[in-house]
């Protein structure tokens, strides 16, 4: 088994005035993980469900392996699908439930049997195979439901939200199995999650969406590292990025470059904001939460609240003072109005800041540590 | 501490009793007394109602109306149970479906339960009237002959069973149709995703999680055709020559035009036993088969 291809070229879905898909395109590259991420009602289950043919687009075109399925029926599409019910029959038994499908297609019963020992055993089902999925709990339930998507013998995999009905010890278990299976059998995989945390550890490929459209399409590494607007930026990382206006930075810049910086918005992540005597940065702790390993320490500065990640061994506490220093290869700057990122204007406050006083300067380059 | 715990039954009589009171009265002892007056002549005039034995079981055996009417229920029974179990799940299946003017026609499909049998009757009365009812007026057009549906006793009967059924779909749809929402619609999307048909669905998802309502609605099904009688008072009164006549309708004959309450009370023993022996034969049986979630 290998995987097929996945595009989307200029999808949009309404309902009436509802726009759950606004003009989406985007490429599923074959064999490799695309987690589709986004908060609730972004459309990212709708795009699954154009993938899978359980809805039609408004207009726009739908390609597996390159031709054109728009018109297909579901089961006419090399697709197996995993809903977040699990969808499975109640009245039937874990092994009728996983050979459903190949009954419908008239598959002999040494077909059945052979392709049900088979999956049963990859994924521990040998000895459930009589029981109703109400005898089953959330994990195995779920597996079942894998099952019947791996007897399919199909190339790509839909899920919708697979692992939101587990709890967060068995969520993280399967996670690991389902990247496994995905290896396994070198199946693509489209993978509906608004749990981030699954599609940064899970995915090679991250789609973000947004209000039906997409705000990102990058590996979980370049998402995290230089995420393509505000939006991304918020909504990847735990906690996550931390965004305030130049004026943080007033003291280390001249008057007609914060002028200049008015329309932008900056950023930094809490584990590039350093706790440093000379920082040029200077607030009051305003709040502590501890996590064991890390600390999250809030602080305020100004107008601004900042986090910051520092050691789970920190002695800061709140009301303290604290000076934060940063480098500025760190901050990230997005247009207010678009949120869209902004690399040039990056480059020349990097300059800016690396132009400035000594006293500044030793503030803002001593850390290299990262 | 211990005396309450030893009024504690009185507490428990006296909440049970009311309803109880109720249930003996009207339900429980009638039945007893039905069973004690089949073994009982009927009092007449100044003769005493005395102990006959079986008697009145053995004329049971000879009368060629009881088993008239015993074959007449049987084949309403046939066909009504079916057919209105057929109906009511495919006018469920239906309006189940996302189509125009849903609401209407689920509102359409249920008016017959709401109008007393009564009034239906007199409006199927319109329809089978020889010559200028609805049913010949059609016929008309295709220029067949006209023709007596009620007083004909080849048809008087069928005509019968189609106000029943037509009578009762509606109100089985109502719990076919609830059934029906009640099952996911995740299940219908995993079984497309698997390639299966719409008929596939039904015969291997639908209809089995369907099966719990089945059981139900065909128990209801049954008492009902023993039980729907109304109508043949307002339409045919049994005839022409008890074509058209049913159980119940021959007891409230034998009770309340002839007066032998005692027959009556034989005939009730019967009908009864017949109705508990079909809904535990029923209950048994189909039990196996229904999965309950």
């Amino acid at each position: 088994m290998s995987g097929g291809s996945v595009s989307l070229k200029g999808v949009t879905k309404s309902w009436g005035v509802n726009t759950a898909l606004n003009n989406v395109s985007l490429d599923v590259p074959a064999g490799q993980f695309t987690a589709l991420l986004g908060p609730s009602g972004c459309g990212k289950s709708t795009a699954l469900r154009i993938v899978s043919g359980l809805d039609d687009p408004t207009s726009g075109q739908v390609f597996i392996d390159g031709e054109d399925v728009t018109d297909a029926a579901p089961a006419a599409r090399d697709i197996a699908m995993v809903f977040q019910s699990y969808a499975l029959f109640p009245h039937l038994s874990v092994a009728e439930n996983i050979v459903f499908g190949l009954r419908v297609r008239g598959l002999s019963r040494n077909e059945r049997d052979q392709k049900l020992a088979s999956a049963a055993e990859l994924l521990g089902l040998r000895r459930l195979l009589d029981r109703k999925p109400s005898q089953l709990s959330g994990g195995q339930q779920q597996r079942v439901a894998l099952g019947r998507a791996i007897v399919a013998d199909k190339s790509i995999f839909l899920m919708d939200e697979p692992l939101s009905n587990l709890d967060a010890k068995l969520r993280a278990e399967m996670r690991e199995e389902i990247r496994d299976l995905q290896r396994r059998l070198g199946v693509t995989m489209l993978y509906v999650t608004h749990d981030q945390v699954e599609a940064v550890t899970m995915a090679d490929q991250v789609v973000l969406m947004n209000h039906g459209q997409i705000e990102q399409m990058a590996s979980p590494r370049v998402m995290y590292e230089a995420p393509a607007t505000l939006f991304a930026a918020k909504f990847i990382g735990t906690p996550p990025m931390v965004t305030f206006s130049i004026k943080l930075l007033a003291s280390a810049l001249t008057s007609e470059f914060l002028q200049k910086c008015q329309n932008f918005t900056f950023g930094i992540r809490p584990e590039a904001l350093v706790p440093d005597d000379n920082g040029a940065i200077a607030g009051q702790v305003a709040h502590i939460e501890y996590l064991g390993a890390d600390t999250m320490v809030e602080c305020k500065v100004g107008e601004e609240t900042l986090l910051c990640r520092v050691s789970g061994k920190t002695r800061l506490a709140s009301g303290m003072e604290i000076r934060l220093a940063l480098n500025a290869n760190d901050l990230h700057v997005f247009e207010t109005a678009s949120g869209r990122r902004e690399d040039t204007m990056l480059k020349e406050i990097e300059m800016a800041l690396s132009s400035q006083t000594a006293g500044s300067v030793s503030a803002f380059q001593t850390q290299t540590q990262r | 501490m211990r005396n309450s715990a030893r009024y504690q039954w009185i507490y428990a009589w006296m909440l049970l009793s009311p309803a109880m009171i109720f249930l003996i009265t009207f339900t429980h002892y009638p039945a007893v007394q039905t069973v004690v007056s089949s073994f009982f002549s009927t009092a007449r005039g100044r003769r005493k109602s005395i102990f006959i034995g079986w008697d009145n079981y053995t004329t049971l055996m000879a009368d060629e109306v009881f088993w008239k009417v015993l074959v007449n229920n049987f084949w309403y029974a046939v066909w009504t149970i079916p057919l209105s179990i057929i109906l009511s799940l495919a006018m469920a299946l239906w309006v189940n479906e996302k189509l125009r003017g849903r609401g209407f026609l689920r509102m359409a499909y249920f008016t017959p339960t709401v109008l007393p049998l009564i009034a239906v009757a007199n409006i199927w009365l319109f329809f089978y009237t020889p010559g200028f009812g609805l049913i010949d007026q059609i016929r008309g057009l295709l220029s067949y002959p006209e023709q007596n549906w009620m007083g004909s006793p080849d048809t008087a009967l069928y005509s019968m069973i189609a106000v029943a059924i037509w009578k009762e779909a509606g109100f089985f749809m109502i719990f076919y149709l609830a059934a029906l929402q009640t099952i996911p619609p995740s299940l219908r999307e995993a079984a497309a995703i698997e390639g299966a048909g719409k008929f596939y669905y039904f015969r291997r998802v639908a209809f089995p999680l369907l099966m719990p309502t089945t059981l139900f609605v065909s128990v209801n099904a049954v008492i009902n055709s023993f039980r729907l009688v109304d109508h043949i008072f307002v339409m045919t009164e049994g005839g022409p020559n008890n074509a058209s006549s049913l159980l119940l309708f021959y007891i409230y004959e034998v009770a309340f035009d002839y007066w032998d309450t005692a027959y009556a009370a034989t005939l009730t023993v019967i009908m009864l036993t017949i109705l508990t022996t079909v809904a535990i034969g029923q209950f048994f049986f189909l039990d196996k088969k229904v999965h309950y979630k």
